[in-house]
């Protein structure tokens, strides 16, 4: 889960990391308030999580008060990516000397966080040939130690950077491992950090990805979760305990784990179709999340079919024939449902579906989607 | 006889009183899989399936009461990184946490312990390890596969029974098949395991199912090329979902990410691997 802007700034604040005065706003007489407030010059910047958001024009200098407003309603008004901007971070401008780059993410491979600095920040990050002759270096930290005072700085002295900046630098980068640490961040990266002309460093812009996998002790960033990000069927699905992928075929699908969810997928290509999306109920699915991942199909309008491809091994087969037998006996759409169901006590979960008239019954995954997609191309 | 469990293992489940433990160790139990007992913090002293399993309040307890040496977690995700410490602590050689989407940094903390110790994590997220007619130490479905000399070592889970299905229905047996988990972070890893497999005298050739995204596979080809004598097949799913239509796989979603499927499979060809290119092809790849 990606943070907004303010959202890490916020973090970043309460830390004791230097920021720039900012504040939020929803609206354009809001955004010329605060500026009057802060003092310009500010920067307008657009509250969403799409990449390009620069480029998109979702960042704008003010230099005078009167002009705020209506800068302001040209942000607003702007789809990036699809996505409309709700929010706007009015934060005071100033010149500086130099960008530095500061992050420190995890590294799935070694199973370990890795501290990178870069003596090229901000924007030159995206001229290719200025990052390529910067410095960029990084080393591995020990969970159980943390991040050290003198590992900053053996990186420090590797850099084009003043001796009389490293202590501010380490502080800072010491008190991003405690936001990473205590917020279970995936990465933690600021971006650009500038040196300015009294020699102080700040962070101009702060990046948090959250782990997903540990959203159960961050409540706070779930209630913050923002349903137009990622799609209302997406919000449903999460509340259900499943995940939800949305492609634009017509055949919905429901399989248990990533790899059969892959392997579905792969085989409907290779037989030129896609889905229309595809649910995940990993594993060990109950009768009521089963349920509930079938109603969203049923309902779904652009889905014709439904395809349910499982193999039970934590997942007990009685759990998955109990959630399809409660959906159909009220379910007045009749899409036709195939279905592949083996593993755990698959031979009692066949005897409870054996009534089932819109059903059809396959052995193997490529025997499904051939049969599934076949319907699909005669009924057109 | 096998990798990692044995007629001889003494196999432990954390949380065996649980919802999905208890449903689990029943059926380990029915397929004869050498259980000695469980844990479940409050409910030491008592008995589980009518007076045959002993259940103790910390792994240490059972350890020392039962000798055991194979542990397998049914326990949240939230108490998964506690239970593989608390299994490292007491001694147990082989941890299997069925349990998947432990939190990253939860993982660290383990990883950053296995090293300090002898004991090996399977998983997170893996559906243990199976010596068909021997023991079924997780969640593999009863009866899916016959005894025989293929080893099976796969990421995914639910990829693991489709392909012993698969292999079943060719009539084609194995000697152990191993799911090393699709968590984020993962215990032991293709290569480690592939080094058990080339020792093991009841393995006589390997399939390797992989998937998108991680190095696992890359290092393990690596491996094969210097160190492998055994046939090795790989399969390494999604080859058909390389490129910018695919993008909506949330999470795991770059084009990088699939793209490097393509990389692992041309990987496996250099390593002098067999590639299988579709699922149903393994059984006739494989050396009869």
């Amino acid at each position: 889960m990606k943070l907004q802007e303010y959202q890490a700034k916020a973090l970043f604040r309460q830390a004791g990391i230097p920021i720039p005065a900012s504040m939020l706003a929803t609206n354009a007489v809001q955004v010329k308030r605060i500026a009057s407030e802060i003092g310009c010059p500010v920067v307008l910047k657009a509250q969403i999580l799409e990449p390009g958001r620069g480029k998109a024009g979702g960042v704008r200098l003010v230099q005078h008060e009167q002009e705020a407003e209506q800068i302001a309603n040209e942000v607003f008004k702007l789809e990036i990516n699809h996505q409309s901007v709700q929010s706007i971070l009015v934060e005071k401008a100033f010149t500086y000397l130099k960008e530095y780059y500061l992050g420190i993410r995890s590294d799935l491979d070694i199973g370990a966080p890795v501290l990178r600095i870069s003596e090229a920040g901000g924007a030159t990050c995206l001229e290719k040939d200025s990052f390529l002759n910067a410095r960029m270096v990084e080393r591995q930290i020990d969970i159980d130690q943390g991040l050290r005072r003198y590992q900053v700085r053996q990186l420090l002295t590797k850099i084009d950077i003043a001796p009389s900046l490293w202590k501010q630098f380490g502080s800072i980068a010491l008190k991003l491992y405690d936001i990473y640490q205590s917020n279970d961040a995936t990465l933690a990266e600021i971006n650009s950090l500038v040196v300015t002309h009294q020699e102080q460093l700040y962070a101009l812009d702060a990046k948090i990805n959250v782990d997903n996998q540990s959203l159960f002790r961050h409540e706070t960033f779930v209630d913050s979760f923002d349903p137009t990000y990622y799609g209302w069927l997406e919000h449903q699905a999460r509340k259900y305990g499943v995940t939800y992928h949305q492609f634009s075929g017509e055949l919905g699908c429901i399989v248990n784990g990533m790899g059969l969810a892959y392997l579905t997928f792969d085989q409907m290509i290779s037989m030129n179709s896609v889905p229309a999306a595809i649910i995940d109920i990993h594993g060990g699915s109950t009768v009521s999340s089963m349920a509930s991942s079938l109603e969203l199909l049923l309902h779904d309008n652009s889905v014709k079919a439904v395809l349910i491809n499982i193999y039970g091994g934590m997942t007990n087969c009685e759990e998955i024939a109990g959630g399809i037998m409660s959906v159909t006996a009220n379910d007045r759409h009749k899409k036709p449902i195939f279905l592949r169901l083996k593993g755990t006590n698959d031979t009692s979960a066949h005897e409870t579906l054996s009534s089932l008239n819109q059903l059809q019954i396959f052995d193997s995954t490529h025997e499904l989607v051939k049969a599934a997609l076949d319907h699909l191309k005669d009924s057109q | 006889m096998s990798i990692l469990i044995d007629a001889n293992s003494r196999i432990i489940v954390q949380g065996i009183t649980g919802r999905r433990g208890r449903f689990h160790s029943e059926r380990m139990l029915n397929n004869n899989s050498p259980i000695v007992g469980g844990t479940s913090p409050g409910k030491g002293g008592e008995w589980v399936f009518n007076g045959r399993i002993p259940v103790f309040d910390t792994v240490k307890d059972c350890v020392e009461a039962t000798d055991a040496d194979v542990s397998v977690l049914f326990v949240p995700p939230h108490a998964t990184a506690d239970c593989i410490l608390e299994s490292i602590e007491s001694g147990i050689k082989t941890i299997i946490s069925v349990t998947g989407s432990v939190p990253v940094q939860d993982m660290m903390q383990v990883k950053s312990a296995l090293r300090k110790s002898d004991s090996v994590l399977i998983g997170p997220n893996s559906p243990g390890i199976l010596v068909p007619g021997i023991a079924n130490a997780g969640i593999f479905p009863d009866h899916i596969v016959g005894p025989g000399d293929v080893a099976l070592v796969s990421r995914s889970g639910t990829l693991s029974y489709e392909v012993l299905d698969i292999l079943n229905k060719a009539g084609i047996g194995v000697s152990v098949a191993v799911g090393i988990g699709d968590d984020p972070i993962i215990g032991m890893d293709f290569k480690f395991c592939l080094e058990l497999l080339e020792a093991d005298p009841h393995t006589e050739q390997i399939v390797l199912v992989g998937g998108p995204g991680g190095d696992s596979e890359l290092t393990a080809a690596t491996y094969i090329m210097e160190s492998i004598t055994k046939p090795v097949l790989a399969y390494v799913v999604g080859e058909n979902l390389t490129g910018s239509m695919m993008s909506p796989f949330s999470s795991r979603n770059s084009y990088f990410f699939l793209n490097s499927v393509e990389r692992k499979t041309i990987a496996f060809i250099d390593a002098g691997a067999l590639l299988a290119r579709k699922i149903e092809d393994i059984p006739c790849l494989l050396r009869r």
